[in-house]
């Protein structure tokens, strides 16, 4: 196929000793002499000189001379002429060194090609001792960037990029130089996230420390926190059961984990007021890990012999299933308190619904943006997001936790200082500001 | 087309159907019968699914297939297997050690994604320009207030008095018409998703059934 | 010891992924993020089986009672034993023939179905809270049925015949302050489920020792 025949023989020999990993003095006796022979090569006019490997200090003088030199190919002429694409192979930075970097200009290839952004790139890879390039991915023209993965550290490696033109002829570049990948100690493009990381431990842990000192905290009143003694109350005058749904997924999920943060309190006000406590769940480690909670409330209240681990039990992993079977213990049991804490999805609104229809007390809360609304709409109280976390927390009574909080606030008021520096800063034209906090 | 009466299939599922929907009139004999069902046969679906999918090919067969590189995953197995000393009173404190060892790993991962998937990428996508033409700089402010707003909200370790109390209130009045328009985008779509139960009665079971027996 | 070991266990699971995240190291990826992430799909496997115990235990004391109701929790047990073994011991798919192996023909005719029509009962909940929702009077819920009722309309050719502008309007509300208020959710639930990691991290919240 002659679109595939390689070009590898127009790439000076020379090139393959250098490898641009090594510092030594080879790459400083290469760079000048590149250069010359770039010069060279564009006063001759072959139009062979895409694909160079360009290092950062000399690629801007190296693009335009090879954009200048490109001229297309006479119709017919069988094998296509080397396609004069500027790319350069770079080590991916902070990778375990699996991977190197293919970057090219969007702007200039479309130019000096005439191509459209959309058009397919194709890429070809052989490592220096074998002979056969063989493909390794696609990318469009605007991507600018393409990522190949899985390499061999130790192993240099040589790319070409390859285009179909409009006659489905696939032209090639020349082949870059060989390049090593470098392992990486740091993925330096997560800075931002480790300095959030260390901000949210320093202040959260600080105010903790603060408050072991017993410095006073204050916290807000949250609603439907008052409601849970009520709602407790209510059913205990009334003799009839709590219904404690902690949401539908694992504990890997944190507002599951807060939401059995407020079964605990719960479970200790149904120990003390011996209530009938009944919490069927969807997930078997939910399942666990409620039982150990329910169970330390029930011992710190000196009832532990109230305690019975059915009273914690299993339906099923299925969310409709579950949602029916929680339905018809609502209508059979009539409870007069339903709690809804945790991560839900569609089947809040079929729960919410059957149990304001029962006319129990219903307590509920959530971050899932989706669900809010019904729980709003069919709850007597509904912690919303973040409330849902300072709940549990605030329940808890022990000031350690309470201390985290004020710790998270400070974050908060982080946040909302960097939104108003950030809007003026892209304001005034300077969008840096704003890319110290892209989540790469 | 040539009608045929709806298979064995078809009626069971038009059965379950309807006696789910009875449940909307009132808790009857045959709704429970559906619930009874749908939760035996899930809950042995996921069981089913569990071992096709995750035990099998990712624990028993490398495992006893080629032991010595994948000896490692005796290490999942023996905290699975650990879940269940809690069914011996006198060991039941180690099975804590698998929960603590789940919880934690996802603990870390969740702490990563909270603050570089969630925290990061909406701080940014909230500082927006203000030198924009009119329209767009009015929808900008909305986003920025908007989100300043409902964060005051969530202040929980100062009381709203002062300047935070209008600010607190207007995150919540935000709340609202969010909650509103969430609302209303949702009802839309679970009226298509009965429609679509409603399409599976009339043209799988009933239109062939009466079609047959009349001869339609 | 009963009290520090699955502490320790805790924190260093929860500082692996963290490891990871931050360092490209390869040994550290596979080990501490790409295999623990799979063992973990296994531990969680392992735990349904609880989920069995409890379930028979239930239904077993049910039945033992004669509670009412007793009689559906023989159903329930017959099916769950009946399509348990279908999984694991009767294949999955279909036959050469063409027919179904009992595993999907339940899920097809009988799980499947069951699920849809739970689902679509939300059409008649969507109804009946957005009536109680409209009939309460206070600010809060004004705002909300202006936010839901531009929507609707926004959504629907009625919105066009009325006003010609209403589609936009609605797309407006969706754009501007609805993004306002979930990204205002979504950063204060970040906030506090990054903070309790921390409390579970230094070990002063204990959810998997029944101590939050």
């Amino acid at each position: 196929m002659p679109g595939q025949r390689s070009r590898n023989a127009g790439v000076p020999g020379s090139r393959r000793g250098s490898l641009p990993g090594d510092p030594g003095w080879g790459t400083l006796l290469w760079r000048p002499l590149r250069l010359v022979a770039l010069v060279y090569l564009a006063l001759l006019g072959t139009g062979g000189l895409a694909g160079v490997w360009v290092p950062a200090a000399a690629q801007d003088a190296a693009a335009p001379v090879a954009s200048e030199v490109f001229s297309p190919a006479p119709e017919g002429h069988i094998p296509p002429p080397e396609l004069p694409l500027d790319f350069s192979v770079v080590d991916t930075p902070s990778d375990d060194g699996s991977s190197l970097t293919l970057r090219w200009d969007p702007d200039q290839v479309m130019q000096t090609l005439g191509v459209a952004t959309i058009a397919a790139l194709t890429f070809a890879r052989r490592a220096v001792e074998e002979t056969e390039f063989l493909p390794v991915g696609r990318a469009r023209v605007r991507d600018g960037e393409f990522r190949d993965a899985g390499l061999e550290s130790g192993v240099a490696y040589i790319y070409r990029i390859g285009l179909e033109d409009e006659d489905g002829l696939l032209r090639n570049t020349a082949a870059s130089a060989p390049l090593v990948p470098q392992a990486n100690f740091f993925r330096t493009h997560r800075t931002n996230a480790l300095i959030l990381v260390l901000l949210m431990f320093g202040l959260v842990v600080g105010f903790i420390l603060a408050a072991r000192k017993g410095i006073d905290l204050f916290i807000r009143r949250i609603a439907g926190l008052d409601a849970i003694a009520e709602a407790v109350g209510r059913a205990t005058e009334m003799g009839r059961k709590i219904l404690y749904i902690p949401g539908i997924i694992s504990v890997n999920e944190p507002q599951t984990l807060a939401s059995l943060g407020i079964l605990g309190y719960v479970a200790k006000l149904t120990a003390r007021y011996g209530t009938k406590l009944e919490v069927p769940n969807i997930d078997p480690l939910t399942m666990a890990a409620a039982r150990e909670i329910v169970k330390q409330s029930y011992l710190e209240e000196g009832t532990p012999e109230a305690f019975n681990e059915d009273m914690i039990h299993y339906i099923t992993q299925d969310q409709f299933a579950y949602a029916a079977a929680v339905n018809g213990i609502m209508v059979r049991d009539r409870p007069a308190a339903i709690f809804l804490l945790g991560w839900f999805a569609a089947e809040s609104l079929l729960l919410s619904e059957t149990g304001q229809s029962v006319g129990a007390i219903q307590i509920a809360g959530t971050a899932q943006v989706t669900q809010l609304p019904f729980f709003v709409a069919a709850c007597d109280y509904t912690m919303l997001g973040e409330e849902l976390f300072a709940a549990s927390a605030y329940l808890s009574k022990d000031p350690l936790i309470l201390g985290s909080i004020k710790g998270q606030d400070m974050v908060k008021a982080v946040i909302l200082v960097a939104i108003v520096v950030g809007v003026i800063m892209v304001s005034a034209g300077v969008p840096g500001f704003a890319d110290l906090f892209s989540a790469l | 087309m040539e009608l045929q009466l709806p298979g064995f299939g078809q009626w069971i599922a038009a059965f379950f159907t309807l006696f789910v929907f009875s449940f909307l009139y009132k808790d009857n004999i045959l709704y429970r019968f559906a619930e009874s069902v749908f939760a035996g046969v899930s809950f042995g679906y996921y069981i089913g699914l569990a071992y096709i999918n995750t035990l099998e090919p990712n624990l028993f067969s490398p495992l006893f297939g080629d032991f010595s590189s994948n000896w490692s995953l005796l290490i999942p197995f023996a905290f699975g297997v650990l879940l269940y000393l809690r069914y011996v009173p006198k060991l039941a404190w180690i099975s804590q050690w698998s929960l603590a060892v789940y919880i934690g790993y996802y603990i870390g991962v969740n702490l990563l994604q909270r603050l570089h998937g969630e925290i990061l990428p909406q701080t940014k996508g909230t500082m927006l320009p203000l030198n924009v033409e009119f329209g767009q700089l009015i929808g900008n402010l909305v986003v920025i207030v908007g989100v300043i707003t409902v964060l005051i909200y969530f202040f929980f370790s100062s009381p709203h008095r002062g300047p935070l109390k209008p600010a607190a209130r207007t995150g919540i009045y935000f709340l609202m018409i969010s909650f509103g328009a969430s609302f209303g985008y949702t009802v839309m779509g679970r009226i298509s998703l009965l429609i679509g139960r409603l399409t599976f009665l009339v043209d799988e079971w009933a239109r062939p059934l009466v079609a047959t027996v009349f001869g339609g | 010891m009963k009290r520090q070991i699955p502490i320790m266990l805790a924190i260093i699971a929860s500082v692996c992924p963290v490891i990871a995240f931050f360092f490209p190291d390869r040994w550290i990826n596979e080990w501490f993020n790409q295999r623990l992430d799979a063992w973990m799909v296994i531990i969680a496997s392992f735990a349904l089986l609880l989920g069995i115990v409890s379930m028979i235990q239930v239904n077993i004391h049910k039945i033992r009672r004669r509670a009412r109701g007793w009689g559906f929790s023989i159903i329930i047990l017959v099916t769950f034993t009946l399509m348990a073994a279908f999984g694991l011991f009767g294949g999955q798919g279909e036959r050469a023939d063409g027919s179904l192996y009992p595993f999907t023909w339940m899920f097809q005719f009988v799980f499947s179905p069951l699920q849809a029509t739970m689902f679509s009962l939300l059409a008649f909940y969507v109804a009946s809270a957005s009536y109680r929702a409209f009939r309460v009077r206070n600010v809060e819920a004004t705002l909300l049925l202006i936010g839901a009722l531009i929507i609707m309309v926004g959504r629907i050719p009625l919105g066009t015949l009325i006003h010609p502008l209403v589609p936009d309007i609605a797309e407006w509300v969706m754009k501007f302050p609805n993004t306002a208020a979930q990204r205002g959710i979504i950063i204060g639930a970040a906030l506090g489920a990054a903070s309790m990691s921390v409390r579970v991290m230094v070990g002063i919240e204990r959810p998997y020792m029944g101590k939050s």
